[in-house]
Order: structure tokens, then C-alpha cells, then sequence
């Protein structure tokens, strides 16, 4: 029992949300931005951020009688403007060619104008709105899906969702719409949620309904694994729109559109705590350790939430293969001939057999006892080298091997590592990328 | 029985509703408790609460029968008013009308085979119930019929839990003999209440794979101290 309150503690619930995060980060004022999804368009739009366009309003039931209804594409989607959790949004699809000309819903129901007109008075009474007050209905661009998502989805659009907190993103997810949530990528209403890797914007672990999947519903289509395009820019756009709309603990939603890129959605002041079990990674323990933090610039942010909540995948990776994953520059420990360490920088190479040491480093350890001889073909041509017995230390694990001793005075790395001595590793080209662009 | 109530009952203030009123406190904050830390959503405080007291006042047989029977007649008729394409308001209106309707039947059929229980129940209680309805037929159009199934489920279990509660004539004649007391110990809990941010049980089993995985990610750290 003890152990299991232990283990909870970094689980963020409901009271601890409302407690500790949402009544001091995020005031009224701000939170009636987020409340107001033509406000918080209108407002990261003149600030440069990239929303859907609008393509009209109405107010009231005199704007409803007189509105132009030729002036609606084939497609496009209609929202109540303070709606909750995606309710009240429908969306459509396309139109037919024949009277009554009527548009496509996603579960391929025919939908008239006199329909949409139903639907616009049940959003202007307030029908789907937080408060039960009365509503604004608007009718949006839709988001032109992405190739790479088309097999995942059931109609409608995938969006990620990502909350940030101090400036720094802490944990995000991919909402993929279903048949049973109608085209729709809220989670309460049967979409699939995916965990995303932080540092690399790979998917890991999905939920339906609050328990584990692995493979798109009725399909072999694994979850896991997709890579999210423009990740960086995305979680840039979600620190941005935090600090225009100053909401301290904010959850963004961010679809990708095939044309325009990322294209923020919409802001959401009380995001939801199912994102903790699609990402099987408690939120409160994040939260914890940026709390307090001082983030100056956007890329800051960006850095903090990929080197402290990224490694994810890796972790997977190491547990099921049984190999450390190495980038293509890692540190090492060579083992003189005291076996003293010595710390140094390799190139991770795999297009070389055997790895290769430089004769002036090998000197400098006492470890340059040759024990025989091979004759390599280089791009230089034959050439015959010594080898030598050389033990290091990468990523923890003690490597014993017969190296090449050369000259490499000219080269930027002392000592490459061959193909020989990294059959207990696998080498992602990708680590290590943020450590080096600085 | 303290002086207060003493005092109040020899001047004609029916006992009933000395009861009923120090009940309210100690209801509220079983309700408020069953959402903090319990996790019971049911229909925020005041729906629960209301039909405590309309079960206080018909019973808990005739009062849970009365309900099943409106909510069964108010979703059925908001089915069929479905079709008509109305407004909000005037479709309520009608359901409420239809449930009325439904009751008036009820009590004929009571008075015809001559049920007193039945034709005798408190008319307070039953319009209490009638406009409960609109609560629920809410929840039906915004959650789905599933989500509003699920939630009444809650708010009923909770009714019956805090009416069972507040028919326990031990804790009546306690309220009786400490009203103040009853009422700041009420106060000093939900306060504590309010500032509880720990999980809620049911979020226990709704993280139960996270608190899992917590478990498991810890293991590969104790091999790699080994190395």
C-alpha cells in the first residue's frame, strides 16, 4: 500500500491540477482566452502564429436567417466557439453534385442545409457550450490531412496536443480520430491517444478509452514508431502561444496540414490527464523539475523539454535489444597501460571493420605494444598496419578489442570505433544532434 | 439535545426540520468527499443533494421507483420530440410536460387499486424530481447516451448512500445534541477537502498502467549499478 502511494506521487490527478497548477499559472482573463476559440485565433494570429482561417461567423438567429449559404465550400468545419471537449463540431467531408446538393458528414450521412441550420440554433442556445450561456457558431477551413496519416485515421484530422508549463513542453500526444469517436481526435469520445517521444517526436505507446493498443482498431497497423513531422516546430509554436496568451499551464493542440505545416488548432486551459497513460510517463514528476526553471529564449525551452523528457524510445530500445543506442559521437574511457581511464571523443564509424587508435595517443597511454600486423585496402591503397590490444570503456560497457594503431594526427578524432566492437550497441545517426548544434 | 434545539422545538419548530437542516451540512460534504477523494463525478453537488431530500421525504422505495419511472418516461419523449427539430427550451418544456403527464397517470392508477403509500408521497418531492429531469436529458444530448447512463448511475448510488446516512438515527439525535458542533466539524473537513491534492481513488485504477510501467522502468537501474 505504502509503495503504491509512493509510486503515485508523480501522478498528476484532478485535484492536484486544478490545486497546483491551473489557479496559480493561469489566470481568468487568460483562461477565458482559451474558452474563446475566435479570440485565441484572432490573437496568435495578429502575433504571427499560423491558425485556420474563418471563413464566417454568426451571432445570433438574425444572422442565421440571412446568411448567405452559397458561400460555403464543399468542405469545410462548423464549431461552437466555446465548446467543450469537442462536442458540438461537425465536420464535412464534401458535397454532392445532385440536388439538394447536400454536404458529407464522417460517418457518410447526408447533412442539408436545413440541418446545419438546427445544428447552428443548438449551438447558439448554448446547448454545447461550458457554460450553458448562449454561443457563437463558426465555420472553419478544414485541415487537408497529410499523407503519412491517412492509414491511421477514420476520416477527420489527427492533432497533437502538447502542454506546456514554464515555457518548457512537458509532454505530448497525437489524438487520432476513429469510427467510434465519428471523425472526431477527442479521447473521451474513442480516439486513440499516442505517446510522443519528446526528444525525437516518435510515437510510443497508444490507449483507446483509457486502456493500452498497440495496432490501429481492426488493422495490423502498429501505433508505435511514427515519426511526427516538423516536431521541433511544433513544440516551438506551443511554448510561443503560452507566452503570448500567458496561461501558465496550457495544453495546445497542433494539426499538420499537407499545404500550410503545423497550424495551431486551438488552446486549452484544462487539458485532459489521460495523456499521463498514453505516454505511460507520470506528468507531476515533469512538472516538478521545471518548476521554478528560468527560460529565456524559445529554443532554450525546446532544448530542456527534448534532453529532459526525450529518451523514451531509446530507453524501449535498450530494454527490448539489450544494447545501448550510441550517437555518432560519443565520449570513452581508453584504459592505459596502469588501467588508469582516460577520457576522450570517438567517431562512431561503421563503415570500419576494426576500430583505429592514433600512434601519438596510443604512445602517450604506454599502450602501443604491437601484437601484429594486416594489410588493409584504403581509398590511399595497401597499406600494412600494427595492432595493438586496446580495452575502453563506451556508454558504461567495458569493450576489450585488437585495434589498429595509424596515424591520425591530421584527423579530428584520436580514435574511430569499427564495426568489430559495436556488435553491443546500435548507432542512431540522430543522437547526440542537439549536443553538437549549438 | 442541546439548549438551541430544545429551545426551537417547545416554541413549535417542527423537529423534521431541524433535522433536515443540520442533515444538509453533513450531506454536502459526504458529497463533496465522494468527488475529492473518491472520484464520483455524478451531477456536481446540488442534483445529488436534491434527491437525498426528495428520497428523505417519499422513502427510498416509492422514491426510487417515482425515479426510474420519470427518467424512463423524460428520455423517451425526448427521443420522439428528437424528430421535431425544436428549440432548446419549448423541447424541455415539453418533456417536462409529458413527465408530469406520466405522474398524473400514476397517481390515477394508485387511486384505482387503492395504494396509500403511493397517492399519500410528498408532491414537493415529486416536482423536485420532475425537474431533475432536465439535468439528466442535458447530459444525455452532451455526453451521449452512455456517459448520461453512467453519471445518473453515480448520482443515484451517492443519493442512496447520503440518504441512508441521513436516516441513521444515531447521527440524527448527534446533530440534535451538537448542532454547532456538526456544522464547524463540517466546515473544518471540507476545508481539507479543498485542499486535498492527492489522486482520487478512482484515478488509481485509471492510472493503474502508469503506476505499472513506474514500477517496472525502475528495474533496469538496479542492473546497471551492478556494471
Amino acid at each position: 500500500m505504502f509503495d503504491l502511494l509512493e509510486k503515485s506521487r508523480d501522478i498528476l490527478g484532478i485535484n492536484a491540477r486544478i490545486l497546483t497548477y491551473m489557479r496559480p499559472s493561469n489566470s481568468l482573463g487568460a483562461i477565458r482566452i482559451a474558452d474563446n476559440k475566435l479570440l485565441s485565433k484572432k490573437i496568435l494570429e495578429k502575433n504571427g502564429l499560423p491558425v485556420l482561417q474563418t471563413y464566417s461567423t454568426i451571432k445570433g438567429i438574425q444572422e442565421l436567417k440571412t446568411f448567405n449559404w452559397t458561400s460555403l465550400p464543399s468542405t469545410f468545419t462548423l464549431k461552437p466557439n466555446r465548446g467543450l471537449g469537442g462536442e458540438g463540431i461537425m465536420i464535412l467531408f464534401g458535397r454532392k453534385k445532385k440536388y439538394p446538393y447536400a454536404w458529407i458528414k464522417a460517418d457518410k450521412k447526408l447533412v442539408e442545409i436545413k440541418d446545419l441550420e438546427n445544428h447552428i440554433l443548438n449551438i447558439l442556445e448554448g446547448t454545447f457550450s461550458l457554460t450553458n450561456l448562449s454561443d457563437v457558431a463558426f465555420f472553419e477551413e478544414r485541415i487537408k490531412l497529410l499523407k503519412l496519416f491517412k492509414p491511421y485515421c477514420y476520416r477527420g484530422i489527427p492533432d497533437i496536443r502538447i502542454i506546456v508549463y514554464n515555457s518548457v513542453p512537458i509532454m505530448a500526444e497525437m489524438r487520432l480520430p476513429t469510427k467510434e469517436s465519428g471523425g472526431k481526435a477527442n479521447l473521451h469520445l474513442g480516439g486513440i491517444g499516442v505517446g510522443i517521444d519528446m526528444g525525437t517526436g516518435v510515437t510510443t505507446t497508444a490507449i483507446q478509452k483509457d486502456r493500452l493498443i498497440e495496432y490501429v482498431p481492426g488493422t495490423r497497423l502498429p501505433l508505435r514508431g511514427i515519426q511526427i513531422p516538423y516536431w521541433k516546430e511544433s513544440l516551438r509554436l506551443a511554448i510561443q502561444s503560452q507566452q503570448i496568451t500567458k496561461i501558465g499551464f496550457l495544453g495546445i493542440d497542433i494539426a499538420i496540414d499537407r499545404e500550410k505545416g503545423p497550424v495551431i488548432l486551438e488552446l486549452n486551459a484544462r487539458p485532459g490527464l489521460s495523456i499521463q497513460i498514453a505516454n505511460l510517463s507520470p506528468l507531476d514528476e515533469r512538472l516538478r523539475r521545471v518548476k521554478g526553471l528560468k527560460v529565456k529564449t524559445i529554443s532554450q525551452g525546446v532544448r530542456i523539454a527534448q534532453n529532459l523528457f526525450g529518451g523514451q524510445i531509446e530507453e524501449e530500445l535498450e530494454e527490448i535489444s539489450g544494447r545501448k543506442v550510441i550517437g555518432i559521437n560519443e565520449p570513452i574511457e581508453i584504459l592505459d597501460y596502469q588501467k588508469e581511464r582516460y577520457l576522450t571523443s570517438v567517431k562512431i564509424d561503421t563503415g570500419a571493420y576494426r576500430t583505429t587508435i592514433c600512434e601519438s595517443l596510443a604512445k602517450k597511454l604506454g599502450i602501443n605494444e604491437v601484437i601484429g600486423h594486416k594489410k588493409v585496402r584504403g581509398a590511399l591503397g595497401e597499406e600494412e598496419r600494427q595492432i595493438i590490444n586496446l580495452s575502453f570503456i563506451l556508454d558504461k560497457r567495458l569493450v576489450v578489442s585488437e585495434a589498429f594503431m595509424a596515424d591520425r594526427t591530421e584527423m579530428k578524432y584520436d580514435i574511430i570505433v569499427g564495426r568489430k566492437d559495436l556488435k553491443r550497441f546500435l548507432v542512431d545517426p540522430a543522437k547526440n544532434v542537439f549536443m553538437r548544434s549549438k | 439535545m442541546s439548549y438551541l434545539t430544545q429551545y426551537m422545538i417547545n416554541h413549535g419548530v417542527p423537529k423534521e426540520t431541524i433535522v433536515l437542516l443540520l442533515m444538509l451540512p453533513i450531506i454536502a460534504m459526504i458529497i463533496a468527499f465522494a468527488r475529492q477523494i473518491i472520484g464520483i463525478k455524478g451531477f456536481g453537488i446540488y442534483t445529488p443533494l436534491i434527491i437525498t431530500f426528495a428520497f428523505l421525504a417519499t422513502g427510498l422505495k416509492y422514491g426510487l421507483a417515482l425515479f426510474i419511472v420519470i427518467l424512463f418516461v423524460g428520455t423517451m419523449t425526448r427521443l420522439i420530440v428528437k424528430k421535431f427539430r425544436l428549440l432548446y427550451l419549448p423541447r424541455m418544456a415539453i418533456v417536462l410536460t409529458a413527465v408530469a403527464l406520466a405522474m398524473l397517470f400514476l397517481f390515477l392508477e394508485g387511486a384505482r387499486s387503492g395504494r396509500e403509500g403511493l397517492i399519500t408521497v410528498s408532491i414537493f418531492a415529486i416536482l423536485i424530481m420532475i425537474t431533475i429531469v432536465e439535468k439528466f436529458i442535458a447530459a444525455q444530448i452532451e455526453r451521449g447516451a452512455r456517459g448520461a447512463i453512467f453519471l445518473t448511475t453515480e448520482t443515484l448510488a451517492l443519493s442512496i448512500a447520503c440518504y441512508w446516512i441521513a436516516s441513521w438515527l444515531w447521527l440524527q439525535n448527534l446533530a440534535l445534541a451538537y448542532p454547532l458542533g456538526i456544522i464547524f466539524s463540517s466546515i473544518a473537513i471540507n476545508i481539507l477537502l479543498g485542499k486535498w491534492t492527492g489522486l482520487r481513488l478512482t484515478e488509481y485504477f485509471r492510472f493503474k498502467d502508469i503506476i505499472k510501467n513506474i514500477e517496472s522502468s525502475k528495474k533496469p537501474f538496479r542492473k546497471s549499478k551492478n556494471l
